[in-house]
């Protein structure tokens, strides 16, 4: 009889662990970004530069992490039924470009070339673009922190 | 001198009208790896590079892998490591192709194209031949391609068990506003 206890408690367990996993994963979500501190603050520019001198140190030090980032607005790209914030290096054609996290999106859109900005967001790291002969720094689930007055 | 400069500025509004090379940094391309047991495996990255030459029919696409947005931090995390996309090593998937018998469509005049695109999917540095129907809606120089095809993850040397919560062939859903 012991051992016909001891085996429901086990199967037991191990469905109360099942369900705990399965509750933490439907529950689990991002965070809003507007919430959460950056790790870094950069100008745009400066940003671009550190990616185009060594991608390796930069994408060691930036990839997956929040940042802020100030510049002034190169380009806005539809993207879909959103649109995505482009810092463009002049010369070299590399660019930062941010999708906007779904609730921040309204956001994005009021935004113009030549707006002058601080946008918080998850950096993804570049690649090195082979149609674009250009460095892609990608940025996920972005905000827009402050729109400045110029 | 003000004839000069609206010529001038005919040609270039001319040019960047019917270039026969449109562009966008801002594609959409969508996974979806769903199945009826977990509704969690899909994502979606609207930071894709894409280029189309309208004479040529040549196409490419650019993703970073590590741009593609879960509604799950675990998931997201799942996606980019090594035994799936391996993000690090590999941190983008390219598909350089063409549209097959292009010279049947005249990319310059409105209108909407259906097309066949065929070419070279490489994710994890390996790379297969696809083929895939496609639309082009061009409207005042502005074309609109989507397109929409399934992929066998073992081919590109992922393999995603028996468990059956993730769809060993996912749909690929790409759009894209190209100027």
């Amino acid at each position: 009889m012991g051992w016909i206890k001891k085996a429901l408690i086990a199967l037991l367990s191990v469905f109360l662990l099942g369900g705990l996993a399965v509750w933490y994963l439907i529950n689990e979500n991002f965070e809003d970004t507007t919430l959460t501190k950056s790790s870094f603050t950069v100008n745009a520019q400066e940003l671009i530069n550190a990616f185009q001198d060594n991608d390796s140190l930069a994408n060691s030090t930036y990839q997956e992490q929040l940042i802020t980032v100030h510049g002034r607005i190169t380009e806005t790209e539809a993207a879909d039924s959103t649109v995505n914030i482009k810092f463009v290096d002049p010369i070299t054609g590399s660019y930062l470009i941010f999708a906007f996290q779904t609730q921040h999106v309204s956001d994005a859109k009021i935004l113009a070339a030549g707006d002058s900005v601080a946008i918080k967001a998850s950096c993804s790291g570049n690649i090195f673009s082979q149609l674009r002969k250009a460095h892609m720094i990608s940025f996920k689930r972005a905000v827009l922190v402050e729109k400045f007055k110029t | 001198m003000k004839k000069a400069v609206l010529v001038f500025s005919l040609i270039v509004f001319a040019n960047a009208l019917f270039a026969q090379t449109k562009t966008t940094t801002s594609a959409t391309v969508a996974f979806d790896a769903t199945t009826a047991l977990d509704a969690l495996p899909k994502a979606e990255n609207k930071t894709v590079i894409a280029e189309i030459d309208t004479q040529t029919g040549q196409i490419g696409f650019e993703a970073a892998v590590k741009n593609f947005t879960f509604s799950k931090p675990t998931i997201q995390a799942h996606f980019n490591e090594e035994r799936w996309l391996n993000s690090n090593k590999y941190p983008a998937f390219t598909f350089m192709g063409k549209i097959s018998e292009v010279t049947k469509y005249n990319f310059s005049n409105n209108g909407i194209y259906n097309v066949t695109v065929m070419g070279q999917l490489t994710i994890k540095d390996k790379t297969n031949f696809i083929t895939t129907p496609a639309t082009i809606e061009v409207k005042n120089g502005v074309l609109f391609a989507t397109a929409s095809f399934t992929i066998a993850l073992a081919d590109y040397g992922i393999q995603v068990g028996s468990s059956g919560k993730i769809a060993g062939e996912p749909k690929i859903t790409v759009s894209a506003e190209l100027k």
